[in-house]
């Protein structure tokens, strides 16, 4: 999984931003968002990151996998990403 | 955990380190004088004091450090830049992704392989009519058949093509096939919008400008065109008028820097306002210079005198310097 060809992200104090630069669409990123596409430039596999993110973020009601499993989904459909 | 486009959320220019965009206007030289052009670019026309080479260097590093996703080169003529491939070649290696926007006469193969094999992410090519009789009137000099042998080379060498057009009082019947045209061609983009009262254009309005029912149809013409292509090729038009686009930009700025061949700064194309010098300054502190200059009351007083006399916009080359 990677960012598509496209696809910028860049790291803000907010958290960060990805601009799909064909469409020239711009996306916020809050801290834990910015955290999993950070994840997702690393060259890491869904598992992997969903993993890592679960001990960053200390979750202990499943919460952030959740949310991260559903963020890459939005990601993927919005053509952010790709395998 | 969201993704969501700044009309969704609450980040707007301001919480950004850095500018998105960087729209960089490389020279004012240019060997066509089209009838429309708001930068009054033509042969002859560079600026005297334009950046040197190294200096154009300096602004790509600075860029690339500041992890500027997206810049475009336009002017004038960018292709007419003695250093044009050599900038090319450094923002690419950079990571920058590049938009090039050129009226097409310099796209022999040999250059489009070129910018293929540098990886530029686009070409913007001007094709304002469908006709070389509708084309040639709009852009003096210009010639509608190298033009469009100018975007098969593009396609040829694999290069993604926009199109962008330009409505004129004798061009806008043809909006349909300039569509279509762009999409025979291998254009995944079509932009278009109302043409603006400035530059080149404040001496040709009479002759140039469309009516507002030329307007009304012209539209009409492009929203079918945009479900036509759905899903092949996207068509962008903007049909809000200048002052409803400023009005909405002194709200939500967007986080894009204009460069002036010559280091100057401007907050956006349709303002006067000058808000930093990239021969003098650092592109960190034009970046704060921006963020505090759309908020600088005369910005605003600007757009509400629009409202009573539009043609203000005549004046655009006249630039005021926000401190």
């Amino acid at each position: 999984m990677k960012l598509s060809k496209y696809t910028k992200f860049r790291p803000e104090k907010f958290g960060g931003v990805l601009f799909e630069t064909r469409s020239e669409k711009v996306f916020t990123l809050n801290p834990t968002a910015a955290a999993v596409v950070s994840e997702i430039g690393s060259g890491a596999d869904e598992p992997v990151i969903i993993e890592r993110l679960k001990i960053r973020f200390e979750d202990r009601d499943g919460s952030i996998e959740r949310e991260a499993v559903e963020f890459i989904a939005e990601l993927r459909q919005k053509g952010l990403i790709e395998e | 955990m969201s993704a969501q486009t700044p009309a969704q959320g609450a980040t707007g220019s301001g919480d950004l380190g850095a500018p998105l965009y960087v729209a960089w206007q490389l020279t004012n030289e240019c060997n066509l004088a089209c009838l429309h052009c708001i930068e009054e670019s033509g042969p002859g026309k560079a600026f005297r004091d334009e950046l040197a080479p190294a200096q154009t260097l300096r602004i790509v590093d600075q860029l690339a450090a500041l992890s500027v996703p997206y810049l475009s080169l336009s002017g004038g003529e960018p292709m007419v830049h003695p250093s044009f491939f050599a900038l090319v070649e450094r923002i690419c290696a950079a990571g920058t992704e590049l938009k090039i926007e050129t009226n097409g006469h310099f796209l022999e193969a040999a250059n489009c392989e070129r910018l293929h094999s540098l990886g530029v992410k686009a070409v913007q090519v001007s094709l304002d009519g469908a006709s070389r009789e509708t084309y040639n009137r709009m852009r003096a000099r210009g010639d509608f058949d190298r033009a469009v042998a100018g975007i098969r080379a593009l396609a040829t060498a694999g290069v993604p093509i926009e199109i962008n057009y330009s409505p004129s009082r004798f061009n806008v019947h043809e909006i349909g096939a300039a569509v279509d045209l762009a999409h025979e061609l291998g254009a995944y983009s079509f932009y278009t919008g109302r043409t603006m009262y400035t530059g080149n254009a404040v001496k040709t309005w009479r002759t140039l400008a469309p009516d507002e029912q030329q307007y009304v149809s012209f539209f009409e013409v492009l929203r079918a065109k945009s479900a036509q292509y759905r899903g092949r090729m996207r068509v962008y038009f903007h049909e809000l008028g200048l002052l409803e686009e400023l009005r909405y930009r002194l709200k939500h700025p967007a986080a894009l820097l204009i460069v002036l061949p010559n280091g100057l700064v401007k907050l956006i194309n349709a303002l006067p306002f000058v808000c930093g010098d990239l021969r003098t300054q650092s592109l960190e502190e034009v970046w704060a210079s921006f963020q505090r200059a759309w908020n600088d009351p005369r910005v605003a007083q600007f757009v509400d005198d629009l409202a009573d006399d539009p043609r203000k916009t005549a004046a655009l080359h006249q630039w005021v310097y926000l401190s």
